[in-house]
C-alpha cells in the first residue's frame, strides 16, 4: 500500500468539499429528524434518534458513493492514474491505496455519524450503540470498496453511481426479498426465486447491519459483531478482487 | 446592425417570457382552490412486506409508517372527521404495525386514546380486539390498554358483555403485580350492567381471597361498593359485611 496515495485520496475528499458538505447534510438530516420526532404524540426522543440514524446513514452512503465514483472517473478522464502509474506503484498497490483511503473516509463519516446520533438522543444509550456504529463503518466500508469497483468498470459516472445506489438498495431489501421468495405464497423452485437466491449470494445483507432498534431497544441477539465483521471481510475481499482483475487488464 | 438585430432578438424573447407568465398566471388561478382528494385510509400492506417502507429497517418503517397513520387524513390544510376513516382497514395497519414493533406503546397509544374519539363508536369495535390483545402482553405498562379497551366497550360502545369479558382479561393477566382495582373491574361493570348478584359474588369472592393481601383502603373502597352500589339500602343493613360499613344519613 502506498500511504502518499492513501493521503491523496483524503487530501482530494477535503478539495472536493466532501467534509463540508457532510456537515451541512447532518445539520439539515439533525434539524429535520427533530422536527419530525417532536410531531410524534409520544416516543418523541426514540423518532428522533430513529429518523436521523436511518435518514443520515442513507445520506452518508450517498454521499461516500457519489464521491469515490466522480473521484475515480476523473482521475481516468485527466489521465491523472496513467500518471499516477507512471511512478513506482505497482496496480494492485494503487488498487489497495485506493481503497484505504476511501476506508478511513468512511471510518471518519461512521463515527461522526455515530457522535450525532448519540447527542440526539444521550438518554438512550446502551451497550448495542457501539455494535450500531461499528456496523455503519463496516456498511460505509463495503460501499466506498463497491462504488470503486463500479467506477472502475463502468465509464460514465452516472452510469456508475446508479449501478451503486441499484447494488445498495438490493443490500437494503434483500432480507425482505429473500423472505417473500421462501414463503408459501411463492412457488420455491420457480425462476425468479431461484434467481434471487443466486442474485443474493454476491449481495450483502446490510438489512442485519445498522437496525434502529439496537439503539432504542437494545440488542435483540440476532446479529452480532462477528456477523458484522465477517460481512465486511468477505465482501471487501469480493470487490477489491474484481477490482483489481478489471485494473490488471486493462490497457493504457 | 448585429447589436440592433441582437436587441431585436432580446425583445422578442422578452415578449415570450412575458406571455408564459400570463398564461401561469391564468394556470394558477384555475387550480389554486384544487385540493387534492383524501381516498380513505389507504390498503394496509402484507405484514411480510412493511419492512420495505424503512428500506429493510424495521424500526425505520415502523416510525415512518406510525407518523403517517398519526397524520391520515390530516395533512395538505385538510382535516377529516374520525367518523370518515375506514376503521377496518386502520385496524389492520395497526397489526401490520405490531409485527414491526411490538414493544413500543406508540401504535397502541393512538389507537386507545386518539382514534377512540371517533363520532360513530360502533366503527371502533374492530380496534377493541388490537387493544386486548397488546394489553395481554405482561411487558411493561401495556395492561393499560387492556383497560383502556374495556373502559371504551362499556363507555362509548354501550356492550356490556364485551366490556366484561376484557376485564376478565385484567383479572385473568400474566401479571399478577397489577392495581388491585383490575381485579374488581368486572364487578363494577356487571354492577352497572344491572347483573348485582354477579358483581356482588365477585366482590365477596376477591374479599374472600385476598382481603388481608390488600391495602386497607381498598378493602374499604370494596366495602363501600359493595354496600353503596351494588345492595340495596334494604339489603345492605341485613348483610354482615356491611355491619361496619353503612354511611348513616
Amino acid at each position: 500500500m502506498s500511504f502518499p496515495l492513501v493521503k491523496y485520496v483524503l487530501i482530494a475528499a477535503l478539495r472536493d468539499k466532501l467534509i463540508l458538505s457532510f456537515f451541512l447534510i447532518l445539520v439539515v438530516g439533525a434539524c429535520l429528524s427533530l422536527f419530525l420526532g417532536s410531531s410524534a404524540v409520544i416516543e418523541k426522543e426514540y423518532f428522533t434518534v430513529v429518523f436521523a440514524s436511518g435518514g443520515l446513514r442513507i445520506a452518508s452512503v450517498m454521499a461516500l458513493v457519489l464521491f469515490v465514483v466522480f473521484f475515480v472517473r476523473r482521475s481516468f478522464d485527466s489521465k491523472d492514474i496513467e500518471f499516477l502509474l507512471s511512478r513506482p506503484v505497482g496496480r494492485m498497490q494503487f488498487i489497495l491505496s485506493l481503497s484505504a483511503g476511501f476506508s478511513v473516509l468512511a471510518v471518519v463519516i461512521g463515527i461522526v455519524l455515530g457522535v450525532l446520533v448519540y447527542a440526539l438522543g444521550p438518554n438512550l444509550f446502551k451497550d448495542s450503540y457501539f455494535l450500531w456504529v461499528a456496523s455503519i463503518i463496516v456498511e460505509n466500508i463495503i460501499m466506498v470498496n463497491s462504488a470503486l469497483f463500479f467506477s472502475m468498470y463502468i465509464s460514465s459516472a452516472a452510469s456508475a453511481s446508479m449501478a451503486v445506489a441499484g447494488f445498495y438498495l438490493l443490500g437494503r431489501l434483500i432480507g425482505q426479498l429473500l423472505g417473500m421468495s421462501s414463503s408459501d405464497l411463492v412457488d420455491g423452485w420457480g425462476p425468479v426465486p431461484m434467481i434471487m437466491n443466486v442474485v443474493s449470494v454476491i449481495v450483502p445483507r446490510f438489512d442485519l447491519m445498522g437496525q434502529a432498534s439496537w439503539l432504542i431497544y437494545g440488542y435483540s441477539g440476532d446479529v452480532g459483531y462477528a456477523i458484522v465483521f465477517a460481512q465486511g471481510a468477505v465482501f471487501c475481499f469480493l470487490v477489491l478482487c474484481a477490482a483489481m482483475l478489471d485494473f490488471v487488464r486493462r490497457q493504457f | 446592425m448585429l447589436f440592433r438585430l441582437s436587441h431585436a432578438r432580446s425583445r422578442k424573447v422578452e415578449i415570450l417570457l412575458a406571455i408564459a407568465f400570463c398564461i401561469n398566471l391564468v394556470f394558477w388561478f384555475s387550480v389554486k382552490d384544487i385540493r387534492g382528494r383524501w381516498g380513505n385510509v389507504p390498503p394496509a400492506p402484507e405484514r411480510g412486506s412493511a419492512a420495505f417502507f424503512g428500506l429493510g429497517d424495521a424500526q425505520l418503517a415502523y416510525r415512518l409508517t406510525g407518523l403517517m397513520i398519526q397524520n391520515l387524513g390530516d395533512s395538505g390544510g385538510r382535516v377529516t372527521a374520525l367518523k370518515d376513516y375506514n376503521y377496518d382497514e386502520l385496524t389492520k395497519w395497526f397489526y401490520v404495525e405490531d409485527s414491526l414493533d411490538s414493544h413500543s406503546d406508540y401504535i397502541p397509544y393512538l389507537a386507545a386514546y386518539y382514534f377512540s374519539a371517533v363520532q360513530t363508536p360502533e366503527s371502533f369495535r374492530p380496534v377493541l380486539d388490537y387493544l386486548s390483545m397488546v394489553g395481554q402482553r405482561s411487558e411493561g405498562e401495556k395492561w393499560r390498554f387492556l383497560a383502556q379497551a374495556s373502559f371504551l366497550a362499556r363507555k362509548d360502545l354501550k356492550d356490556m358483555d364485551k366490556s366484561v369479558a376484557l376485564a376478565n382479561m385484567l383479572v385473568h393477566h400474566k401479571r399478577q403485580d397489577l392495581p388491585e382495582w383490575t381485579k374488581y373491574l368486572p364487578a363494577l361493570i356487571l354492577s352497572q350492567k344491572g347483573d348485582k348478584e354477579a358483581s356482588y359474588d365477585l366482590i365477596v369472592e376477591l374479599l374472600r381471597s385476598s382481603g388481608d393481601k390488600l391495602d386497607p383502603s381498598e378493602v374499604n373502597n370494596m366495602h363501600y361498593m359493595l354496600c353503596h352500589t351494588i345492595l340495596t339500602p334494604d339489603q345492605a343493613r341485613k348483610n354482615p359485611l356491611c355491619k361496619n360499613y353503612m354511611v348513616h344519613k
